[in-house]
């Protein structure tokens, strides 16, 4: 079948590979203040093995209003990943690139393997990448028709499959799509 | 990116051990990813972000040690006079007067190729560049070949600034011609492939051929060798989409390439190859007779605007323009405040190519401070104007009560694939011309868009059934992208086999009343809405349904539904076991037993018992009917029995309701409580008894009453359906 020619508006059509595509439609239908969670399947040119899958589940955040900062990216993120894997969880923000965000961060946590003094799990950092983040880049606001002047705030997004198996010491991702009475029964 | 630290200590006093320098370079956005140890000492192993171009090269790194470490870089006289000056005037100087000039450069390309600037230096010596050289390029990955070419190695990588040493005598009437490519334009390049070009690439070219393909290798042909006596040296300015279009077309890369691909410093053309030149000079003998200097000079760039409370407002912490000056001062940006003591002009150096606006600047003022010095704050205040709960987060709460009250129904979600084979679809009755195909799939396994959550499920069912599981009870919510639809469905899909319960009884086992009992249970709590199983058994036939792969034509006897306005076929179920599912008069989904033709072709022995129901109509039927409640009544009920015998042909359900019906408000319960055919009864009959409860709520009913009722309901049934009471 053929989706590219009849509606030339619409154009080729694509696997997302984010589930950021959510926060451009919010952005345009609604004005801030925003506060949305994105859960969503998302598709890679990657081959399946134990650590890579074409698809896969992102969760994204965006938060935008007035007045929230950079910090406040920090210590939003900071609570999500205590309550994901702890209370002494501990984590640090690394300045990272990606092109819809100004600054942008990776954020680690502590190798819970290892507590930092590195390990096998965590190829002998001591940390492990959990999410991107940072604060929405004014181009971005531009494009949604926000005043990019007045509005400020962050996004962020990580994988669901990589959180669990951090968290459940799980090895291989394929397990999450073989649907094994045996693994799935354990959650 | 390969840093030797005694590289790099040439251009920075580096204090801390390589441990320590790679966690500071790491928490500066410069992720060190591995420590190496080489001849000569521990090498850092860097991974640079697309935007920081600069630091593809030891002096950039440097800069940057020296920024997060507080401390001016040691820089070669040549590189830290370029910082600023935008000077470097159209340059056309012949140094030794007794030659005539000889080389001569020609830009055709502008757009391609906005500076070119070549050295000629005559009487050269080649022979192995010194060891100290050569140690650090083998540290850095590169492979030492001879002085010159060594020497333009080496200046890259401590630039960032891509060279090319020519033959000169090699190349036709000393000429140098920057220009596209002939269509199917033949070269060989210095790694010996023969390559053919197309016009949108880039070359360098003599008086006759290319010579290089701009920007990314050297032709084999103007190559320098043992015997070459003068070389004429090129330092260019590329565009970088030229660059990176021709790399991935010709399937090749290199480390100019590479560096051109995210921007070089135009400041940097200059002061690298009056660097490489002299190293030339002083390392492989000969004399530097002309330079020649064409194209644009680099383009001033406009200072950006910072506001301090802004930056302050957006990072979270409070930063003065002093405070602001001083960081971005590290960073060889220069500060002026025009105006208002609170608006800052910074002049960004010509490396840093990705400082374009004011929040480039702020993330600059995080990254210097360190990200971990920025305290966390949580968002304070009520949710001001916040929108209230949006239909999304409506429908994402009714879709999650929906599968907790399938878990609650002793099913186990599962993730399936949204990609299937043309295999599965062939298999369950769906034709590929009907389906969606990837552009590029990345297998032949998952290559189309389902149209079914069943191609996962049975997948599903079948690993189980293999991995020794005696009953399978699955479900799953997901997207599908029905046949010939042109957007996707939220679906629930349902998958029962084998034993239902499993018990040393080894008798309950999943048929079609399991099925009709799930769903039933689902509209009724979630729906609050009864299901109504409207298509009527068909004649059972189990032979193969679908005998030919992909075949396109329909085949005969398939029994067709609809969902919700989309015409979707239901190939995949036998008719004799298989139903429409019906809500509030709309058609909602499909369920029944799979073919055993299907099953058996994935080795799966035991019947499959599949539904699968539009998300959005249970949604949308939920949100319909609010929760009604009224307190039960006092009055006692009146039981009677009723027994009916039927042709095969009138379904129970058509039956039921109507009782129902007929009964209107007074039954308050109807029941099946047996079914029988057999010997006692007329072939082709079957009889059903229903248990009929009647009740009042306002008043106890008399006797006579439910008689008269009881009486109207078996004549109805005996005149709408030919049955006989028995």
């Amino acid at each position: 079948m053929n989706l590219d020619s009849p509606e030339p508006k619409k154009g080729r059509l694509l696997l997302r590979s984010h589930t950021s595509p959510v926060q451009i439609r919010v952005m345009e239908r609604r004005k801030p203040p925003l506060r949305i969670v994105v859960p969503g399947k998302v598709f890679r040119p990657d081959p399946l093995d134990p650590s890579h899958s074409f698809m896969f589940h992102q969760v994204e955040g965006l938060m935008v209003d007035d007045r929230t900062s950079f910090a406040d990216l920090k210590g939003v993120l900071e609570h999500v990943l205590k309550a994901l894997f702890g209370a002494k969880t501990k984590t640090r923000f690394r300045p990272h690139y990606f092109p819809f965000t100004e600054p942008s961060a990776e954020v680690d946590i502590a190798c819970s393997a290892c507590r930092g003094k590195g390990c096998s799990t965590c190829a002998r950092k001591g940390w492990l990448e959990i999410m991107g983040c940072g604060m929405v880049h004014p181009n971005v606001f531009r494009a949604v028709g926000y005043d990019p002047r007045a509005v400020q705030g962050f996004a962020f997004g990580m994988g669901v499959e990589r959180i669990a198996m951090l968290q459940h010491a799980i090895t291989d991702i394929r397990l999450f799509f073989e649907n094994d009475l045996r693994f799935l029964e354990q959650f | 990116m390969k840093v030797p630290v005694e590289w790099l200590k040439e251009y920075v006093t580096v204090r801390l051990s390589p441990k320590a320098l790679a966690e500071r370079l790491t928490m500066a956005g410069l992720e060190v990813v591995a420590i190496h140890d080489a001849d000569g000492g521990p090498v850092l192993d860097l991974e640079i972000t697309p935007n920081r171009a600069d630091c593809l090269s030891i002096i950039g790194i440097a800069r940057e040690v020296a920024a997060i470490t507080g401390q001016r870089p040691k820089l070669p006289t040549a590189v830290r006079s370029s910082l600023f000056s935008v000077r470097s005037k159209r340059q056309h100087r012949t140094l030794n007067t007794e030659h005539r000039t000889e080389v001569k450069i020609r830009i055709e390309d502008r757009a391609g190729c906005s500076r070119y600037i070549g050295r000629l230096i005559d009487g050269v010596k080649i022979g192995p560049s010194p060891d100290w050289m050569q140690r650090r390029l083998l540290a850095c990955g590169a492979r030492p070949i001879n002085n010159v070419v060594d020497i333009t190695n080496y200046v890259l990588l401590e630039s960032g600034q891509p060279l090319h040493a020519f033959d000169f005598d090699r190349l036709t009437q000393g000429t140098i011609l920057v220009r596209r490519a002939q269509p199917k334009e033949p070269i060989t390049t210095l790694d010996g492939t023969s390559r053919t070009l197309s016009a949108d690439m880039l070359v360098i070219a003599d008086a006759k051929h290319s010579v290089a393909v701009a920007g990314v290798m050297g032709g084999l042909g103007s190559e320098v060798t043992l015997t070459t006596r003068n070389v004429l040296l090129e330092s260019a300015l590329f565009d970088p989409t030229t660059v990176r279009r021709t790399a991935r077309a010709l399937g090749m890369s290199s480390e100019s390439s590479y560096r051109f691909e995210r921007g070089v410093d135009p400041v940097g053309v200059e002061t690298a190859s009056a660097h490489a030149a002299s190293l030339i000079v002083k390392l492989a003998g000969g004399s530097l007779r002309q330079v020649l200097d064409v194209g644009a000079r680099p383009p001033k760039r406009t200072a950006i605007s910072l506001e301090a409370a802004r930056a302050s407002r957006w990072l979270g912490i409070r930063r003065s323009p002093a405070e602001i000056r001083t960081a971005l001062a590290r960073l060889s940006c220069h500060v002026v405040s025009r105006g208002t003591e609170d608006i800052l002009q910074v002049s960004v150096p010509s490396f840093r190519r990705d400082l374009a606006q004011d929040v480039d600047l702020y993330e600059e003022l995080a990254r210097i401070g360190g990200y971990d010095r920025i305290p966390s704050s949580l968002p304070i205040g009520p949710l001001a104007g916040s929108s209230p709960q949006s239909e999304d987060t409506e429908r994402f709460q009714q879709l999650r009560s929906l599968r907790c009250l399938c878990a609650g129904l002793g099913l186990t979600e599962a993730i399936t694939w949204g990609l299937v084979s043309e295999a599965d679809l062939s298999r369950c009755g769906y034709t590929a011309a009907q389906s969606v195909r990837l552009a590029n799939p990345l297998s032949q396994d998952h290559a189309y868009l389902r149209p079914s959550l069943l191609m996962g499920l049975l997948q599903a069912v079948r690993r189980n059934h293999t991995q020794g599981e005696s009953g399978v009870r699955l479900f799953e919510v997901g997207n599908v992208m029905p046949s010939g639809a042109r957007e996707e469905d939220s679906r629930l899909g349902f998958v029962i086999s084998g034993l239902w319960v499993r018990d040393w009884h080894a008798k309950d086992v999943c048929d079609f009343f399991r099925l009709k009992g799930l769903i039933e249970a689902i509209t009724d709590r979630f729906c609050r809405s009864a299901a109504r199983f409207v298509e009527p058994p068909g004649k059972a036939r189990d032979t193969n349904p679908h005998p030919t792969r992909g075949a396109t034509s329909r085949t005969p006897g398939q029994v067709r539904g609809s969902l919700c306005g989309v015409e979707a076929p239901r190939p995949w179920a036998d008719p004799s076991q298989s139903t429409s599912v019906k809500l509030d008069g709309c058609d909602v989904g499909e369920a029944g037993r799979v073919y055993r033709a299907i099953t058996e072709a994935l080795d799966i022995e035991q019947d499959v018992w599949f539904a699968e129901l539009s998300a959005n109509a249970l949604v949308a039927a939920a949100s319909r009917s609010p929760i009604a409640v009224s307190a039960p009544t006092v009055f006692p009920p009146v039981k009677r029995d009723l027994s009916v015998l039927l042709d095969e042909g009138s379904p129970y359900e058509a039956v039921f309701h109507a009782i129902c019906e007929i009964g209107g408000n007074l039954t308050s319960r109807v029941e099946l409580i047996d079914r029988y055919a057999g010997p006692a009864i007329p072939a082709g009959k079957y009889s059903l008894t229903f248990a009929i409860e009647y009740r009042e709520a306002t008043r106890t009913l008399t006797a006579s009453e439910v008689d008269a009722l009881h009486q109207r309901i078996g004549q109805t049934l005996t005149g709408r359906f030919n049955a006989r009471l028995r």
